[in-house]
């Protein structure tokens, strides 16, 4: 997984010396699970993402470990219990921004954005079409997403006793600001 | 009622408050503070990257879900969405950190670019750095 990503990083560095790549290793991505018994949260500052802005291809890659929970209890349940963290360490995104003909990328602004792809967590890849702004800045990239996921869609079983503590579908919160490369 | 009926009651009743008082307490347990906690490795960051550069599976074995107290030198410091701090520790390596993230309200200091620190965290593994969460700043 590790030698893939960092294949995919360098087969996009080699592309074209030209193109528009920006880069973060500082990425954000959250879970919300809201129910009426509980809200839980976790929170991961530790995403590596790369967007090509000449054709709008993504990738970022995440380590589950680095996921935070305000209880320690549910971190450990949630690598443990739910993610097996110790076996399937990472999850990935790879895709593609699929209205890049019709912005402008070279004005600095906020642009409505979709982007399609393949998520894969625990092994398990699904697509899926996540719709975000990009901002272009005068200092690099921002985008930032929220899309819902269904832990059952990706191998997650969550035992009958604590199903109704969390959602049945979960928030997912993406913040990436990219720098150049 | 019986003494000895009396007596069971009671320890049974206690008993069954302690188990509620214990599972109410590990429920709402905090990650912990890191500042009181033996670290289980002591590192420099050079020798972290290195470590999961050469053999990736074995340095995870070690390492991850471990405390571990890294010394090296920032080369930058970045505020996180929910105002944690990314302290990436330079390693030798033009591509590669040890980045550790502080959470707001942990011992920070004041992490400066430049300053030599001792940052202690618990090792989430490696992507294209390797990655501490729940750090504390201990000495800089």
């Amino acid at each position: 997984m590790k030698r893939s990503f960092v294949l995919i990083i360098f087969t996009m560095l080699a592309l074209s010396v030209s193109a528009q790549k920006y880069m973060t290793k500082n990425g954000f991505i959250s879970f919300f699970s809201h129910t009426p018994m509980e809200d839980i949260t976790a929170d991961n500052n530790q995403v590596a993402g790369i967007v090509d802005i000449s054709t709008g291809e993504l990738v970022f890659q995440v380590l589950i470990k680095s996921f935070h929970f305000e209880r320690a209890l549910m971190e450990e349940h949630f690598n443990e219990n739910y993610m097996d963290s110790e076996k399937f360490p990472k999850s990935s995104f790879k895709g593609k921004i699929t209205n890049l003909a019709s912005l402008d990328l070279k004005k600095p602004g906020t642009y409505d954005v979709v982007a399609e792809g393949q998520l894969t967590i625990r092994d398990v890849t699904k697509p899926v079409t996540v719709k975000g702004t990009l901002e272009v800045t005068a200092t690099g990239i921002n985008t930032s997403a929220k899309f819902k996921i269904v832990p059952e869609d990706y191998n997650i079983a969550i035992p009958g006793v604590v199903r109704d503590k969390i959602a049945k579908d979960l928030e997912v919160t993406v913040i990436m600001k990219y720098s150049p490369m | 009622m019986k003494t000895r009926t009396k007596t069971v009651l009671i320890i049974v009743g206690f008993l069954i408050l302690a188990g509620a008082a214990t599972g109410f307490y590990l429920f709402n347990l905090k990650a912990k503070d890191l500042t009181k906690v033996k670290p289980d490795y002591v590192i420099t960051a050079t020798d972290l990257l290195k470590a999961f550069e050469e053999d990736e599976v074995s340095a995870a074995a070690r390492y991850v879900g471990k405390t571990v107290e890294v010394n090296g030198e920032i080369g930058a410091v970045t505020q996180g969405e929910d105002n944690s701090l990314n302290v990436a520790l330079k390693t030798g390596s033009d591509f590669s950190a040890v980045i550790c993230t502080v959470p707001l309200g942990a011992a920070a200091g004041s992490p400066e670019v430049g300053k030599q620190v001792t940052v202690r965290g618990e090792c989430s593994g490696y992507l294209m750095d390797v990655l501490l969460k729940n750090c504390v700043i201990i000495s800089q």
